[in-house]
């Protein structure tokens, strides 16, 4: 387990904004500590978190994972080949539940380019007619390519500027979106533009679904760290062109913008719908406590 | 062992260990008490625990006291679940009850480290009267060389907060005691809210100091993260719906209570803050969402 930890740690610093790489490697180590909790012949489920009732019953104070277990290391892969069995999957999975949240005739607003909503909209369009509009997503621009393949499934798509995400609100009847990172208090890490988007959601009381899968759960909280934040060459929102100016200003181009909880209706996500103040216990499923830090 | 004698010892606890909590004091005296005692049945085990858990809360009626020994009696009952024979129950009930006690005076050091990363630079933080686990965070931040400055509410009636700023003083914080009327003055200028909790209800709201309320109605208006920081012994069964639910014989303290008078002349020492104020919870059993507290009770409970 050190050595995945310190291998995990390893990748973690080389990218911190990717998330993902660090929620397998979690994934993984709790996987590990299940399997030797099956050989070790504890009972399932309940010793693996802390808890009120663990304080009261529990003889001793840590877990020790030394004794050897032959058939330990065949389990752990076979294990970990059914997460990438469920991890292929989770696309589907998502789209799956497309009819039961779009209906006929609705205005369905989403934002920059997401595998995930794509499939999911396009789930939806093989038995219902609907409307999509995708906000372009400046300085990138992936609302076009969005669009693009939106239209190729016959859905009438209709592009527009980031700036008149408020006033098309009114019109809409859901948001549909994908996300980088789901935190642990269920706030998103999504693509620059996405708040504007759900204050905007908020103000009109317009329901946001997020579709994401379940690998993008990540157990840390929004805090001094920062690393989810990645800024880019600012070339993209003022081009190295306008010399003069350069001197006179500072020119940032972020990548990342910070959703917070109450604005989000719903995660849909390969296990399901839930609700943001439900994280907690999926990422309890997930993970284990003690690798909240890698 | 008579009430007297557990009084005193609960009394000598908070007197030797003034940094220990009251509910570690409680649990500690009640362990005496259940070392001393000569019953022979666990029904009578429970009846005696029961009636020295009243009697402590007739000295402290605070809800850490209350919730301290309401979890007492749950580790007894879930322990004599578990082996029929009397005497090797007792033995087993003691051994958890010090492995219980030494979890728990290492749950104030997990707390600040869970809680001290969200304290940034430069960060201006407000607090309300005097919790020694808010001091513990704090203390943690300055150990890991964060710079930040401290306003207090005076917190009257006992004026708290002037503890709070000589303790903080000492750790060579800036602090800067404020009225408890200038809070909503004060709050544009805060970067996040952190207080303490003597009672962490089911829904996920808190019961606190009388002022903690307001704090938190002001901290949402202006989008100020509201932070609670409390050990899980603090988990207490109740649900209120409105601050009258909170049950008097917490609302007032002990000598009130007995002398009998009309209550409505008294003023409250505590208030209860609804989960939807609350930002995050720090406990031991790491950080929760308000949502997340009711689920850890019922594991317990359950």
């Amino acid at each position: 387990m050190d050595l995945i930890r310190t291998e995990g740690q390893r990748m973690t610093a080389a990218q911190p904004s990717e998330t993902t790489v660090g929620n397998m490697v979690r994934r993984v180590l709790k996987v590990i500590r299940e399997e030797y909790g099956r050989l070790h012949g504890r009972s399932e489920e309940s010793d693996q978190q802390e808890s009120l009732h663990k304080l009261l019953t529990s003889g001793g104070l840590s877990e020790d994972f030394r004794t050897p277990y032959p058939s330990l290391r065949a389990n752990v892969i076979e294990a970990i080949n059914e997460m990438l069995i469920e991890l292929e999957g989770t696309t589907d999975n998502i789209a799956m539940q497309a009819l039961e949240h779009i209906h006929s005739n609705e205005v369905i607003m989403t934002i920059g380019y997401s595998r995930t909503v794509e499939a999911f909209l396009k789930e939806a369009a093989r038995k219902r007619k609907f409307q999509v509009i995708v906000a372009e997503c400046a300085p990138f621009c992936q609302g076009h390519e969005m669009a693009v393949r939106l239209s190729k499934e016959n859905i009438e798509t209709t592009v527009m500027s980031d700036a008149a995400i408020f006033a098309v609100m009114s019109r809409v009847n859901k948001v549909i979106i994908g996300t980088k990172t789901i935190l642990a208090n269920g706030a998103l890490i999504a693509v620059s533009g996405t708040h504007t988007l759900a204050l905007a959601a908020k103000h009109h009381s317009t329901p946001l679904i997020v579709c994401a899968p379940m690998f993008k759960l990540s157990p840390q909280f929004p805090n001094e760290e920062d690393s989810f934040h990645k800024f880019v060459s600012p070339q993209e929102v003022l081009p190295f062109t306008e010399g003069e100016i350069l001197a006179k200003i500072n020119v940032h181009c972020p990548v990342f913008d910070y959703v917070p909880p109450e604005l989000i209706t719903l995660f849909i996500s390969n296990i399901g719908g839930n609700a943001p103040s439900y994280i907690y216990r999926l990422m309890s499923e997930l993970y284990h406590p003690d690798d909240y830090e890698l | 062992m008579g009430t007297d004698d557990l009084i005193e010892t609960f009394r000598a606890q908070l007197r030797d260990d003034p940094d220990v909590s009251s509910a570690v004091a409680a649990i500690r005296a009640l362990l005496g008490f259940l070392k001393q005692d000569r019953g022979e049945t666990i029904q009578g085990l429970r009846n005696s625990l029961r009636d020295a858990i009243d009697t402590l809360s007739r000295v402290d009626s605070s809800v850490a006291v209350s919730s301290g020994g309401e979890l007492f009696l749950r580790f007894i009952s879930l322990t004599s679940l578990e082996y029929s024979d009397y005497s090797k129950c007792k033995e087993i009930m003691i051994e958890r009850g010090e492995i219980f006690l030494r979890k728990v005076s290492l749950s104030r050091n997990k707390i600040a480290k869970l809680c001290h990363p969200f304290i940034r630079d430069g960060a201006r933080i407000l607090t309300h009267a005097y919790s020694r686990v808010v001091l513990r965070v704090l203390e943690a931040a300055v150990e890991s060389k964060k710079r930040f400055s401290v306003y207090v509410t005076e917190s009257q009636p006992d004026q708290a907060g002037q503890k709070m700023a000589k303790a903080l003083r000492k750790l060579n914080i800036p602090v800067t005691v404020i009225l408890d009327a200038a809070v909503g003055y004060i709050m544009e200028k805060v970067d996040l809210v952190l207080v303490g909790a003597e009672g962490v209800v089911e829904s996920g709201g808190i019961i606190n100091k009388i002022g903690s309320n307001q704090i938190a109605v002001c901290a949402k208006a202006q989008n100020k993260p509201f932070y609670v920081v409390a050990e899980s012994f603090k988990f207490v069964r109740l649900f209120p719906l409105n601050q009258q639910d909170v049950p008097d014989r917490f609302k007032y303290k002990a000598d009130t209570l007995k002398t009998g008078q009309n209550l409505t002349e008294e003023h409250p020492w505590i208030d209860y803050t609804s989960p939807s104020l609350i930002t995050l919870l720090f406990t031991d059993l790491g950080v929760l969402t308000p949502s997340a507290v009711s689920d850890e009770l019922i594991k317990l409970y359950l």
